[in-house]
């Protein structure tokens, strides 16, 4: 009876250790809860001069907004075009391996090309504008994965289906194949959304400035995100805010994340489903 | 015979253009990290040695490596164990309904912002981590790597799950067959052949160590030298990405500090890139699942 005592001590170790992840999962939603007594409809709505937070909620909704307009056409058109258009050329071989390289470059190094490229060589200033296109090269590889994946899941006997109606190439990506990848379009674009929501390092010096107190007029104008004026808080003025708004700020943000995430989530199993049924 | 027509070329192009985009943004990353450097290489602006303090204009690159090295190494020594161990919990001892479940919990702890990671290591983590040690400041690698682990974790889980669940099936069976127990099926058919994906996993997880800024940025201390040995994890350490954040609001643009910067993003893209490509070097080798 050794084997399965092992068996068991196995199983225990290895249940200990998930356990653990998930605690920590816990842990961070109860150390956050008590921000819970301050998201009030007043907290949320009334200008940060007020001690509330509506800037920067409404700053990282445009940020995000943005950012995702910009890069759900490249990022679509790319996979369209590996997959459907060239799934053998050169180009698509070099882009496959640019996209891992991309997922894999930290945030700060985008932040600091951000800063050289778009604010200083291309003169856009630390701008929301900047923000948008930093952000944009961040979501690519999301934006590409997500609609590649839908699009390897489309039955090749569709596209047979269309070709074999006289449909031309284009035709059947425009009325057949993009029509069917949309919820994979749509994941792509909620994930990156939420990536840019939670992210802090990219923006530090390309969007956001240190003394920027309200909306951007227009967009050349800084903009005020939920990570930065947790960050600065936290880091480069403590005691400016109180504990309550504080804790009401992190959870504020996080459940922006876990909003958007959970309507990624959402949409991915919903198309999973879809083609394998 | 070719049935392709020709007038369809003009979409190709057009897509064909988006799709050079990704290429141009790396490229350019890569020329724009690299011509600011360039001066810092250039005019023997860096050291080794160790103190990294711009007032001063000295820039030992010994103080950001070697603080990197040590939260990035020591998350991993948390993080590996864990991770690994809840795939194979996940991918062997759950019904399929209940591995959805769980891969989501870990995905969602991969979500979280690092802004909030570094917040709750500062007000949480950080005092707890002083009591415990009885120190006056929480802020050290150890903090930092504890916090760090969480953060990479979902990255080894994640993976790893799904490498050791396209471990053949007819692998175990065959050991099955042959007499092994679960727990011998396991330790000598299935962990070795995933093993190629598993260590593809920790890589990746390594990477993005290497890379995480904000949130041990807030817990790590940020001295500009290091006090005592590398293998002191209650000192606190000043990472590299944490000294890029830092630095970059008060250097001047064009100045010497600028671009002692700039070389040590070009040195931190450099590891970035050579561990990525090991774990895709890696990866390759990982079974696949075959579909029939």
């Amino acid at each position: 009876m050794r084997g399965r005592f092992i068996d068991r001590i196995l199983m225990a170790v290895c249940g200990l250790s998930f356990t653990l992840l998930a605690l920590a999962l816990v842990g961070l939603l109860y150390i956050l809860s008590p921000g819970l007594k301050t998201i009030t409809p007043s907290f949320l709505f009334s200008s940060i001069h007020e001690g509330g937070v509506l800037e920067p909620i409404v700053g990282t909704v445009y940020l995000f907004a943005g950012g995702a307009a910009i890069v759900a056409p490249i990022g679509t058109f790319t996979a369209v075009y590996m997959v459907e258009y060239a799934p053998k050329s050169l180009l698509t071989r070099l882009v496959d391996k640019t996209i891992n390289n991309l997922a894999g470059v930290p945030s700060i190094i985008f932040g600091l090309f951000g800063f050289t490229f778009f604010c200083k060589f291309m003169g856009l200033g630390v701008s929301l504008l900047s923000g948008w296109l930093t952000m944009a090269c961040m979501m690519l590889p999301i934006m590409v994965r997500s609609v590649e994946e839908v699009l390897r899941t489309v039955p090749e006997s569709v596209r047979e289906a269309s070709l074999s109606l006289g449909a031309t190439k284009w035709q059947t990506v425009r009325h057949v194949i993009l029509p069917a990848v949309m919820p994979g379009i749509l994941t792509g674009i909620v994930l990156s959304m939420a990536r840019i929501s939670g992210e802090t390092a990219a923006i530090l010096f390309t969007a956001c400035f240190y003394t920027m107190r309200g909306l951007p007029r227009t967009v050349l104008d800084p903009v005020l995100t939920l990570t930065y004026y947790l960050f600065i808080h936290v880091v480069a003025e403590p005691g400016e805010l109180d504990m309550p708004s504080l804790f009401g700020l992190a959870l504020t943000l996080f459940m922006v994340t876990v909003t958007l995430c959970s309507a990624a989530f959402a949409l991915r199993a919903y198309f999973r489903r879809r083609w394998r049924i | 015979m070719k049935l392709k027509s020709r007038h369809t070329d003009v979409f190709e192009l057009v897509f064909g253009a988006c799709a050079l985009t990704s290429v141009v943004v790396l490229f350019l990353i890569i020329i724009f990290t690299l011509k600011n450097a360039v001066p810092a290489f250039y005019g023997r602006l860096l050291t080794f040695e160790n103190l990294w303090a711009a007032e001063y204009n000295r820039f030992g690159l010994y103080t950001l490596v070697a603080s990197t090295a040590m939260v990035s190494v020591g998350s991993l020594a948390i993080s590996t164990p864990t991770g690994v161990l809840s795939a194979v919990f996940i991918a062997k001892f759950t019904s399929s309904y209940l591995r959805d479940v769980f891969k989501t919990v870990v995905e969602f702890l991969g979500m979280i912002p690092s802004v909030i990671y570094g917040f709750i290591g500062y007000m949480f983590l950080a005092p707890t981590i002083a009591k415990l040690f009885g120190l006056n400041f929480g802020q050290n690698a150890l903090s930092a790597s504890i916090v760090l682990a969480v953060m990479v974790v979902p990255t080894i889980v994640s993976l790893s799950t799904e490498v050791i669940m396209s471990v053949p099936r007819e692998y175990e069976e065959a050991a099955m067959a042959l007499g092994a127990r679960g727990w011998q099926t396991l330790l000598h058919v299935t962990i070795p052949t995933a093993m190629a994906g598993i260590v593809s996993s920790v890589m990746l997880a390594f990477g993005r160590a290497l890379g995480e800024t904000i949130a041990v940025l807030m817990v790590a201390g940020c001295p500009t030298r290091l006090s005592g040995p590398v293998w002191n994890f209650l000192q606190p350490v000043y990472p590299m990405t944490a000294a890029i954040a830092m630095g970059m609001g008060e250097a001047e643009v064009g100045g010497v500090h600028y671009h002692a910067l700039f070389a040590v993003a070009a040195i931190l893209l450099a590891f970035v890139f050579v561990v990525n490509f090991a774990a895709d070097v890696l990866r390759r080798r990982a079974p696949r699942r075959i579909v029939v």
